[in-house]
């Protein structure tokens, strides 16, 4: 039924959701543990240390990693090849509107490193990397190519 | 108007009902064929139009997006390139947060490592006063009066903190600074923005200036009031740190050298609290015992039990 559709999104998108799973879950076990084990610079403009444990790095005392945790194993439930293929509106709309929240998301945690913390966290920035790469895949696709049952009739 | 049209087809015929109706029949069947497969084209070329216009949108949202990030690194880069590492030479006046982990672990020094600790390092420490008593809420009141620039204070709120912790709790916490950049860089505790609660004595700390530099001198915090300022000029000549343990004494400088603090990490120099093998823990923890001995004499009454027995 969706012989049209091109697998590479399902593919791209969940090596990219598993990559940033891991580094949003290394994040968040460092974040419950003593965080001083984070492997990354503690001096300068990178400093991991600074960027997690800053007043930005919760957001209604929710950590930023736990809600990036969140925002990949969801994303993930979206990104896999199978949902790809599937052909319901809410798929695609959930999947676009997720991507949106966590390159928004992103946008605003780079503001806060960058104008307010003053400094860069290398792990902080590989999640957000990984964020945007998924943001373009999922919007480049979604408008690209039609749902599989459009691309059959 | 139709009898007429109708004429020439039956005339060019001449055949019989049957016949004329299955023409009629094909050439509607191929005439609609035609109509179909002329729809069918421009639907596709409609979809093809409209799957490339959203192409187009997408990788201008993409496009947009990545331009955001890039402005954002930009603006960053040109802000800062200019000059100086002024940027990140501050931090904010209530500090940077601090992990609850590594909070607990610097409170909860045992008392009895606090006071195995070598006194090698320790340089100083709180002078008997005469002076009236110094009391807030009712309780004696440990006056602390620093800045957030100063390396000494920075060294001092360390065993402040310790000591403090063990007949009370901050609720928030102290947040993270170091002293200023060009004078020392020694990370520290900041006691601007916190609240201290204790049934023993009251905490009263003035953080006087930030580690933001102005002109020749630092960006003011906290203001003394009269009498603290009086009594901080009288006692100290204006110096930092100044801790006033309820007016039976006094402590005007830090009570170990902050040049082993100097450019560590924050997270190194906890690290080292309780751990006496090192100059830096033991420094820390042996200020703490004597702060704590200073408290329980002179403040709390020998309370609580637990604290000042040991």
């Amino acid at each position: 039924m969706s012989e049209d559709f091109p697998r590479w999104p399902g593919i791209a998108g969940t090596i990219v959701c598993v990559l940033g799973l891991g580094v949003a879950g290394y994040l968040t076990f460092e974040h419950y543990t003593s965080s001083s084990s984070l492997a990354c610079s503690d001096n300068g403009a990178i400093n991991c240390l600074k960027v997690t444990t800053s007043s930005y790095s919760s957001v209604a005392g929710v950590p930023v990693a736990v809600l990036g945790l969140v925002f990949f194993v969801v994303m993930l439930a979206l990104q896999v090849p199978a949902m790809w293929q599937r052909s319901e509106r809410w798929v695609r709309v959930a999947r676009l509107v997720w991507a949106t929240a966590g390159v928004g998301t992103v946008v605003y945690l780079l503001y806060a490193e960058l104008f307010a913390i003053d400094a860069i966290c290398l792990w902080c920035t590989s999640v957000h990397v990984l964020t945007v790469v998924l943001f373009g895949t999922t919007v480049y696709a979604s408008l690209s190519y039609p749902p599989p049952e459009v691309a059959v009739s | 108007m139709s009898a007429s049209s109708n004429k020439p087809s039956q005339r060019g015929r001449g055949s019989g009902p049957a016949a004329k109706k299955s023409a009629a029949t094909k050439k509607s069947g191929a005439a609609s064929k035609r109509y179909a497969e002329r729809q069918a084209r421009k639907k596709e070329a409609a979809r093809d139009a409209r799957r490339s216009r959203n192409q187009r949108y997408g990788l201008l949202v993409i496009a947009l997006v990545v331009a955001i990030i890039g402005v954002l690194v930009i603006v960053k880069v040109a802000g800062s390139g200019g000059g100086s590492s002024q940027a990140s030479s501050v931090s904010p006046p209530a500090g940077t947060p601090i992990p609850q982990a590594t909070l607990t672990k610097v409170a909860s020094v045992p008392l009895s490592t606090l006071k195995s600790a070598s006194t090698s390092g320790v340089l100083t420490s709180p002078q008997s006063v005469n002076n009236p008593s110094l009391n807030a809420g009712g309780k004696p009141e440990l006056l602390y009066i620093g800045a957030e620039y100063c390396p000494y204070c920075g060294a001092q709120r360390w065993p402040l903190y310790i000591a403090l912790s063990k007949f009370g709790t901050f609720s928030p916490q102290p947040g993270r600074i170091h002293s200023a950049v060009d004078d020392g860089n020694v990370p520290t505790f900041t006691f601007y923005g916190t609240n201290y609660s204790s049934p023993y004595l009251s905490f009263v700390p003035v953080e006087v200036y930030t580690n933001h530099v102005s002109g020749n001198g630092y960006v003011p915090l906290q203001t003394p009031t009269a009498a603290q300022a009086r009594l901080w000029q009288s006692v100290n000549q204006g110096g930092f740190p100044f801790i006033d343990f309820g007016g039976k004494q006094v402590l005007g400088a830090a009570q170990y050298s902050f040049q082993s603090l100097s450019n560590l990490s924050f997270d190194a120099v906890a690290s080292q609290v309780g751990n006496n093998s090192t100059a830096i823990g033991a420094d820390i923890d042996a200020s703490a015992a004597a702060l704590i001995k200073t408290i329980c004499g002179s403040m709390s009454h020998g309370q609580p039990a637990a604290v000042c027995s040991s």
